[in-house]
């Protein structure tokens, strides 16, 4: 299993390839209104998110609000799996 | 109302007239219509092997037929899921829009598509849960970013038909298929004769859709629904390679063996074949300005 730090790196760099238009998304921008993360986008973004994290995500246990930010990204998916540990 | 669009709305009420007609003819009690063996053989070919998502490509030439026996079982598994998905989206907007200003004319077809899907839906489900034990759940998570209005209607519509298009290229061949059990033949062999009906419903009414759109709205606009579309084309063929079938069939990364699958060239011809009717159409009626559809 990768690393958490790692893990949203490669995050990052996910979104970054799907939208080469920008070079750097800080971790406090909006991605569901700046149309970084959308409903087309969600599910490949989520297999990359499953595989970063090693577990599979049930959408019965998240929001939109886990995905607005790559810091809520983080914290939801990385650091709490990180404090179970 | 323009002298097109009177003229397509009168060529949708003789369709309509036919398919209802043809529902009431070929109705049928689908809990007593299919056999449901206890069990299904797990050594041999749940899906046409040419159709799954393996076929032709380089990560998959070193799995044996048990591996490929098994990601075919589970594969199978996926897709009825993603038809049940499918179909309760399909359904939630159908009752949605049924007997609304705008659905007039076709609120009685309507009923038939509602009771046929409510019907498809339960014996897809019926298999997946007999013989997969589990419905496989949909990833998809609706973030806010939808149209409004009659482009939502189109949207709506395009969706479900392109879906529909989609499922209706495997249930044509895997109807036929001697290579499959007899119960898989069967559920897609009654798929398809039903989804003709609804394909051709659902031809007619994007078609209509997108001609009163096109009074309304901007190139932009038409551009932007179009580019949308193109990229639900994608979503759908992507959603055939579930990372969860790989591993239920037991490969040890099922994530990379997704992404080496969406990137093989036997892939894109595959896609290719599966999109080839349905990206003619929209082309054909002026909604799609090329072929083309973005990469996974």
């Amino acid at each position: 299993m990768t690393t958490s730090k790692s893990g949203i790196d490669m995050i990052v760099a996910y979104l970054l390839q799907k939208r080469p238009d920008l070079t750097t998304i800080d971790h406090d921008l909006d991605l569901i209104e700046n149309r970084i993360l959308d409903s087309l986008g969600f599910v490949n973004f989520l297999y990359v998110l499953e595989e970063q994290t090693g577990r599979e995500i049930a959408l019965e246990d998240v929001t939109p609000e886990d995905f607005r930010t790559v810091k809520s990204i983080k914290a939801r998916f990385f650091d709490a799996a990180t404090d179970e540990n | 109302m323009t002298a097109t669009h009177v003229e397509a709305s009168e060529r949708l009420r003789q369709v309509l007239d036919r398919l209802v007609a043809m529902s009431e003819d070929d109705y049928y009690n689908p809990y007593q219509l299919f056999q449901w063996p206890d069990s299904l053989p797990q050594e041999q070919y749940w899906m046409s092997p040419e159709l799954m998502s393996t076929h032709g490509v380089r990560a998959a030439d070193e799995l044996t037929e048990q591996q490929l026996w098994a990601i075919s079982k589970w594969e199978s598994v996926n897709f009825y899921s993603l038809n049940v998905h499918g179909i309760r989206e399909l359904l939630t907007e159908v009752i949605s829009r049924i007997y609304t200003k705008g659905f007039e004319d076709t609120s009685e077809y309507f009923h038939h598509i509602i009771g046929e899907e409510n019907e498809h839906m339960w014996f897809f489900a019926t298999f997946c849960l007999k013989y997969g034990g589990k419905i496989y759940p949909d990833k998809g998570m609706t973030l806010a970013d939808g149209e409004e209005g009659d482009a939502a209607n189109f949207l709506v519509f395009s969706r479900l038909l392109i879906f529909e298009e989609i499922v209706d290229f495997f249930n044509k061949r895997m109807g036929v298929d001697e290579r499959l059990h007899p119960t898989i033949r069967q559920v897609n062999a009654i798929h398809h004769q039903d989804e003709s009906r609804h394909i051709a419903f659902g031809r007619q009414i994007v078609a209509l859709l997108h001609e009163r759109l096109r009074d309304t709205s901007t190139a932009a606009d038409l551009l932007r629904l179009e580019g949308y579309l193109k990229r639900y084309l994608r979503t759908s063929l992507d959603s055939l390679c579930n990372p969860a079938v790989y591993r239920d069939a037991g490969l040890p990364d099922p994530y990379a063996f997704r992404r080496a699958v969406l990137a093989d060239p036997a892939r894109v011809e595959l896609e290719s074949q599966i999109l080839k009717r349905t990206v003619g159409f929209l082309v054909s009626k002026g909604i799609f300005t090329d072929e083309s559809i973005p990469a996974s």
